[in-house]
């Protein structure tokens, strides 16, 4: 399953080169996604309400596991540890918010020249100091999620993701639909894990979690 | 480009602009074939279909600068001024409506018979 989660990312930028504006109008015309994968028809669906159930179910039955697990940590608590190591994570959200508040200002300001329909130029120089200062950003996030990756929140929510591919995968059998994994166990061995990438991909471009 | 940048290119073309406001105005045009149960992308779409729909109105009424819809930026800036503008517009009202109730006797036009 965490193999599945490392190749994850690559699996996303390679879709996100595939797709074109005429591939986001499809993925638009309605709330399902189809998709081709070695020569045979996909598709990923909202969850109806009995599927949302489920889901609740287990992530309840998960979070419970979690909690019990004394290998895994609550974010707060990995924050305290790494504390203790002299690694300091709020000092990394204090930055963040610096430069969200810095950014929001450019912002204003340069929300400010285009309704004035002020030149060009200053737009661009406005334009550049926040590509600056979210570059700066995105180096200070990417430490934290680096830093986070493990706590039990991150854990839930990748299962939470997992579940809902689990539950929404359709595969086409003889012109008809039908849900591609019968038992929660069947799609966890599940071999061909490039196809549960892409499904659980674009199940996330469907559903809030 | 990303799937989120792209579909802020659809909504600000032409012809999904156009097809908007007939959905808008004419009754049997749909954006979309579900009625109901919107995906997280439909939203997303529906949300930048009314903002650029609002920046096209302000490009002609208030001549604001045309290179608003240049990237994503300039957009994105334009839209937190402009809602931070109205807040403090709706504030101001809110203030000069308090001091009409509490301030002077107003005279009404009374009518001659």
């Amino acid at each position: 399953m965490e193999d599945r989660l490392v190749d994850a990312e690559n699996i996303v930028k390679s879709m996100d080169e595939d797709i074109n504006l005429k591939r986001v109008e499809e993925l638009i015309k309605d709330n399902r996604i189809s998709f081709n994968h070695k020569d045979k028809e996909y598709r990923v669906r909202l969850l109806n309400l009995s599927e949302k159930e489920e889901l609740d179910l287990l992530r309840r039955r998960k979070f419970g596991q979690l909690m019990k697990d004394k290998d895994i940590f609550l974010e707060k608590d990995l924050i305290t540890q790494y504390k203790e190591r002299g690694i300091n994570i709020d000092e990394l959200d204090d930055q963040i918010k610096k430069i969200n508040a810095e950014e929001l200002d450019l912002q204003i300001k340069l929300g400010e020249s285009i309704s004035k329909n002020e030149n060009e130029t200053i737009l661009q120089t406005y334009k550049d100091q926040i590509i600056e200062l979210r570059t700066h950003k995105q180096v200070i996030n990417s430490q934290k999620t680096l830093l986070l990756e493990f706590s039990m929140e991150n854990s839930l929510l990748n299962y939470v993701a997992q579940i809902i591919t689990y539950l929404s995968l359709e595969e086409e059998v003889e012109g008809k639909w039908q849900r591609m994994f019968k038992s929660l166990e069947a799609f966890q061995i599940y071999e061909d894990s490039e196809l549960i990438n892409k499904a659980g991909s674009y199940s996330m471009l469907l559903q809030y979690i | 480009m990303n799937i989120y940048s792209l579909l802020r290119e659809l909504a600000k073309s032409v012809r999904a602009q156009n097809l908007f406001v007939a959905a808008k105005e004419v009754n049997g045009v749909y954006l979309f074939h579900n009625k109901v149960d919107f995906s997280k992308l439909q939203e997303i779409y529906l949300s930048q279909l009314y903002n650029y729909d609002s920046i096209n109105r302000d490009i002609v009424l208030d001549n604001i600068s045309k290179h608003v819809t240049d990237n994503e930026i300039y957009t994105d800036a334009y839209l937190i001024y402009k809602r931070k503008s109205i807040k403090k517009t709706i504030k101001d009202n809110k203030k000069s409506d308090v001091n009409l109730v509490v301030g002077k006797k107003i005279s009404f036009p009374t009518k001659k018979v």
